[in-house]
């Protein structure tokens, strides 16, 4: 009970910030990446086990693209199908640095409540 | 769900297509698409491993079928919402009447019902000349050869009609054809490419190209002659009235129009 609330609960919070974080992932790379390579970074970065369901992250990458906030150009393959490798555009640059200002300023928000001490907020009698 | 896990990358694939049954179809071709992607990707980087001690942590990395599923019909929902130019809906019925005027794809529309008289005929020259000159070679050595040929170029000008449709109407087509994946062989995938459905669909679609193009080109040149005409006819008569052109119009007009015309003191 207590895990698929948790489950839950991180999957609401994913909602906007898969987006975020491919964003942000992919103006930081030289080179144009494609799904699974940034998938592994993602877990790489988190001892290997990404935050979000790895799965989770293609129809993001295909929503930003119809967008325009990244584009994106087929090259075959020899362990599969061809993949689509994505790169950001100027416009998905300029909504980066527009949603890394609200997430800061949501996470400072958030902090404020749940970093203090309980003691602190509400009632201390 | 219950159901046993996938232990092979085709068993994923089909669970996966289970689970979306229903979406649209070009979602669930992006989907099997990016998952195929990632499994053989992660089958490819773990060589120690088999295919099935892969699939076994898949549901830890990239998701059960049923949550891809769900992430895909999530973000579809989302993107329709918030990513698709948002088209101004008039409020009056007048409005919404008139709005058509201001639609750009009701002229990319347009312009495809004209251009498919053009890919009409060759659609269908080449699925006659193709199937025409199949018959004919059949007694000879090239015979088999040219028709498998012919097949499989029909599925790539398939293709590109999808993409031609979905630039002008925006109607979501296939993006890539099907994958057929690298484990089967030369004859398997020609064995496939002849029980897939679509192939003989493709062939009569082509051969249907003729009169449905000639139907809409038809209907799209009388409604733009027609709609002109008429648009043009008050102008014709004002200016014809006022004596700026002569073609002893003033005759024919003073006939032609309704009486409004003249008495609201245009024509004198």
């Amino acid at each position: 009970m207590d895990d698929s609330n948790e489950r839950k609960f991180q999957k609401e919070l994913n909602g906007g910030l898969v987006g975020l974080v491919l964003l942000a992932v992919l103006a930081e790379s030289d080179e144009d990446l494609y799904g699974y390579e940034i998938a592994k970074r993602l877990a790489n970065a988190n001892d290997g086990t990404s935050i979000f369901k790895e799965g989770t992250i293609y129809p993001v990458l295909r929503a930003l693209s119809a967008g325009d906030l990244l584009t994106s150009r087929i090259v075959p393959s020899y362990s599969g199908p061809p993949r689509r490798y994505y790169r950001i555009t100027e416009q998905g640059r300029g909504v980066l640095a527009a949603w890394k200002l609200i997430w800061r300023g949501t996470r400072d928000f958030v902090d404020r409540f749940t970093e203090t001490e309980p003691s602190r907020i509400g009632h201390s009698s | 769900m219950n159901r046993s896990a996938p232990r092979s990358i085709d068993q994923y694939l089909r669970q996966l297509r289970e689970e979306l049954a229903g979406a649209d179809a070009a979602l669930i071709q992006d989907a099997l698409y990016d998952a195929e992607e990632y499994l053989r990707a992660e089958v490819a980087a773990h060589p120690d491993k088999s295919e099935s001690d892969v699939l076994e942590l898949i549901a830890s990395t990239y998701g059960a079928p049923d949550e891809v599923a769900s992430a895909y019909r999530d973000t579809e929902v989302k993107v329709k919402a918030a990513m698709a130019t948002p088209r101004k809906v008039p409020k009056s019925k007048l409005g919404a009447f008139f709005g058509v005027f201001l639609d750009p794809r009701a002229y990319t529309s347009l312009f495809f019902m004209l251009l498919c008289l053009a890919t009409g005929i060759i659609y269908f020259v080449f699925a006659i000349v193709g199937l025409s000159l199949s018959a004919g070679f059949a007694v000879l050595i090239i015979g088999v050869p040219f028709f498998l040929m012919f097949m499989a170029v029909g599925r790539v000008v398939s293709l590109a009609e999808g993409r031609l449709i979905e630039a002008m109407t925006g109607v979501r087509m296939p993006r890539r054809p099907v994958y057929q994946g690298t484990a089967l062989g030369f004859w398997a995938r020609i064995g496939e490419m002849l029980r897939d459905r679509r192939t003989w669909t493709t062939i009569a679609y082509f051969v249907l190209m003729l009169p449905i193009g000639i139907v809409y080109f038809v209907t799209a040149v009388v409604g733009l002659c027609v709609s002109l005409a008429f648009i043009a006819l008050p102008i014709t008569a004002v200016c014809a009235q006022a004596g700026w052109f002569g073609m002893s119009g003033a005759e024919i007009f003073s006939q032609a129009q309704p009486e409004w015309i003249f008495d609201s003191g245009l024509a004198s």
